[in-house]
């Protein structure tokens, strides 16, 4: 077998394969072990993120659906609470209790000072919070890339 | 020794390598092989499925946060074919608990459509209907094995929201309904059908979690606030059906208003539905004019229109209250010779006692003096025969005749400047009357006090319409009317509150010809006349103990706003001046 000797790497190599060959053999199974093992890293840190993500989209799935399901049973207990005290209903409760309606002239109308009398009803819900993409944590909508993308911007910006 | 183990471990790297090798061909393999497409096939098959989003549709509450309208939870029950074991036991748990036909039941399980593995056997099911059945299903389920006969397995439930009205016929006429596809029927239901509807949608949504956000958002509908005040509503219901009943009235109404701004409080009509039977509306009704007859029902309004008769001649200064005419019982207009209601003359009267005796006569006096340019301008002006922008359906526009009309004759200049041969409607003559109580300008009636969407409140502007008389006008009128209601010792007042208003009793055309036996009687009248916080129209029809609306309308008038006044919080006359001393 012809050898290109003049080349001094090469040169090197066989010696050292001649003097110790299992030097050779284990630096290309460790190289080869460390690809595998950045791999399999790899891997098991994007399975684990599909995982969560998964796991996540469920959870949405389902508290959509307990959302509505619980607004629809709330919209159902407030029309069951507004038939109990309807007006009919509650006319026939006050009556049953003695009370009758009230006469113009057993009436004295008093001036309560510093009152005033609400003029309608307010029904908004400032406490209210609205969901927005902003209120979403980026755990639920980042890919492996992204999140690889903003720790390196992160890492750049404290540099 | 050292190359021994460098062979055996090459070999066990190359076996090794080998079977990595294998597993990675047989993956590929297995990928691409016929199998593989077919469970490819299938995994697609429910990557997506169609999915039916029930959004609440908007409520609706009366002025002080009362719900008039919301979603209560009804089911629709199925049954799954692929899994159902005895279509016999099903049959006869459905038909018995909901009452229906068994064999019908049984035809439809047995001989289900085409590619169908899922049936509807009944939707808008009661929740207790509903829950009683699912509770036989568990105990059955429980005495059945798996697989066996006698269980129901298979039945299914899916609940979803239905609209209910909690009042059930209190204020149906203003609310409407809406049917079982989501329409919304009359009243405020069809009128704001697009701000409150939240339709169901079905849409394809993936199951893959991984794509949750791709399912879409049904928002729910618009919440409104009416001006409505649910108090007073059944108060003019209670008492526009005792007045029916102690009047023998055939018909009527009684509608409150804020004369200053066109907030209606109530709108009480005698023909009234459970909103929740929508479906009697047919029994109930016999056409869609008789709904909410308070915006649809064209009428001659009689008397009451003189008010806007001697608004127009004030204005226009043909008159003032002290000009005085002598008047002999009847006038020639037209050709045609009218006369006053009681066919007699009442001598000389200023412009108070026009109003105070309801003098026709002294009406035709006024309209032939201001000429027909003027006068029907000036009811033109008024809103006669035009639609007042009421935010309910089904609202008529009424008619009036105008010179140029094929149908208008010059008699009728005289008729109708004492409410003849003209169709208004009653929210008509509130909208128009409100000018005399609104320091000349017309208010524009509505009843929606604001919407509510997303946790915000956004309150519906004021709204005003024509100026068609000056505010000195309208001050000298109300003077007029209250003082033509204190000197007749009217039962309209209102002990405490002065009031001022005008009745009204119109003959019926029959054929063509008035009949003075039936009459249609009504009151419009406000208060307090220094500060109109309500304004209240009742009409009745035929009413059969008396035909005078001074002894019918007016003590229904005088009834209502003594019961508005507390339900409002008005303070008596007396009392108001010391609130505004604060």
């Amino acid at each position: 077998m012809n050898i290109p000797t003049h080349l001094p790497n090469v040169n090197r190599m066989i010696h050292a394969y001649r003097v110790a060959p299992w030097r050779v053999q284990r630096q290309w199974i460790g190289g080869a072990l460390l690809v595998v093992l950045v791999f399999a890293m790899v891997g098991a840190l994007y399975l684990n993120v599909t995982s969560r993500t998964a796991i996540a989209g469920r959870e949405i799935q389902d508290l959509t659906d307990a959302i509505a399901a619980s607004r629809q049973a709330s919209s159902d207990l407030q029309t069951q609470l507004a038939g109990l005290t309807s007006a009919v209903s509650m006319e026939t409760r006050a009556r049953e209790m003695g009370f009758r309606p009230v006469e113009p002239d057993e009436l004295e109308y008093l001036v309560v000072p510093g009152y005033v009398a609400p003029r309608a009803v307010d029904l908004s819900s400032p406490s209210e919070t609205q969901l927005n993409v902003l209120a979403i944590p980026p755990e639920y909508n980042q890919s492996l890339l992204d999140w690889m993308d903003e720790r390196l911007m992160s890492a750049r910006r404290f540099q | 020794m050292r190359q021994q183990y460098g062979r055996r471990s090459q070999v066990l790297a190359g076996a090794l390598a080998l079977f990595a090798l294998t597993i990675v061909a047989q993956m590929t393999r297995i990928q691409n092989s016929p199998e593989a497409e077919i469970f490819r096939q299938r995994s697609e098959a429910y990557a997506y499925e169609y999915r039916t989003f029930y959004p609440n549709r908007g409520e609706i509450y009366d002025r002080k946060g009362r719900l008039l309208a919301g979603e209560k939870i009804v089911y629709e029950v199925g049954v799954d074919l692929n899994i159902m074991t005895d279509p016999h036991a099903i049959s006869f748990a459905v038909a018995d608990t909901l009452g229906m036909d068994y064999d019908g039941l049984m035809e439809v399980i047995q001989n289900p459509p085409e590619g169908l593995s899922y049936l509807i056997l009944a939707d808008y099911v009661e929740a207790e209907q509903a829950l009683y059945l699912q509770e036989l299903k568990k105990a059955l389920n429980r005495e059945a094995p798996e697989g066996s006969t006698g269980g129901l397995t298979g039945l299914q439930f899916k609940s979803h929201p239905q609209r209910s009205y909690p009042e059930n016929a209190l204020a149906s006429n203003i609310l409407g309904f809406v049917n079982r596809e989501g329409l919304g029927y009359f009243g405020v239901e069809e009128k704001y059908d697009s701000l409150l509807a939240g339709n169901p949608v079905t849409v394809l949504a993936p199951t893959d979690p991984n794509k949750a956000f791709e399912i879409p958002r049904a928002p729910d509908g618009t919440t409104l606030i009416l001006t409505v005040d649910r108090d007073l509503q059944s108060a003019a219901e209670d008492i526009l059906d005792n007045a029916l009943w102690e009047y023998g009235a055939r018909d009527g109404l009684i509608a409150i208003m804020n004369p200053r701004t066109g907030e209606l409080y109530a709108m009480a009509v005698a023909q009234r539905m459970n909103l929740n039977n929508f479906w009697n509306y047919g029994a109930v009704y016999s056409n869609a004019t008789e709904f909410n007859p308070a915006i649809s029902m064209t009428y001659e309004p009689g008397s009451v229109m003189k008010i806007l008769t001697m608004a127009a001649a004030l204005d226009s200064g043909t008159v003032t209250p002290e000009t005085t005419y002598l008047d002999t019982g009847s006038i020639l207009v037209g050709g045609v010779t009218v006369q006053n209601w009681d066919r007699n003359p009442w001598g000389l009267q200023n412009m108070v006692g026009c109003l105070q005796y309801s003098l026709n006569v002294c009406m035709v006096t006024l309209s032939t003096q201001m000429g027909a340019g003027t006068f029907y301008d000036y009811m033109d002006a008024f809103g006669l025969g035009h639609l007042t922008g009421v935010d309910l359906a089904y609202e008529a526009p009424g008619r009036l005749k105008v010179p140029g009309d094929a149908d208008w004759y010059p008699v009728d200049l005289g008729t109708n400047a004492f409410g003849q041969g003209v169709a208004v409607t009653p929210i008509q003559m509130m909208s128009a009357i409100s000018a005399v109580a609104n320091k000349g300008r017309m208010v524009i009636p509505h009843v929606l006090y604001a919407m509510v969407r997303d946790g915000r409140q956004h309150e519906v502007p004021e709204q005003f319409g024509a100026t068609p008389i000056s505010e000195q006008t309208a001050a000298t009128l109300s003077e007029m009317l209250a003082v033509s209601l204190e000197q007749e010792s009217s039962l309209a007042l209102v002990p405490g509150y002065r009031v001022a208003g005008k009745t009204g009793t119109a003959q019926i055309p029959i054929d063509g010809i008035y009949d003075s036996a039936q009459t249609n009687v009504s009151f419009i009248g406000w208060g307090p006349v220094d500060a109109p916080q309500f304004m209240i129209y009742v009409w009745l029809e035929r009413p059969t103990t008396s035909s005078w609306s001074s002894e019918t309308a007016a003590p229904v008038f005088s009834q209502m706003a003594q019961r508005a006044v507390i339900i409002l919080d008005i303070p008596p006359d007396s009392v108001r001046p010391q609130l505004a001393s604060q």
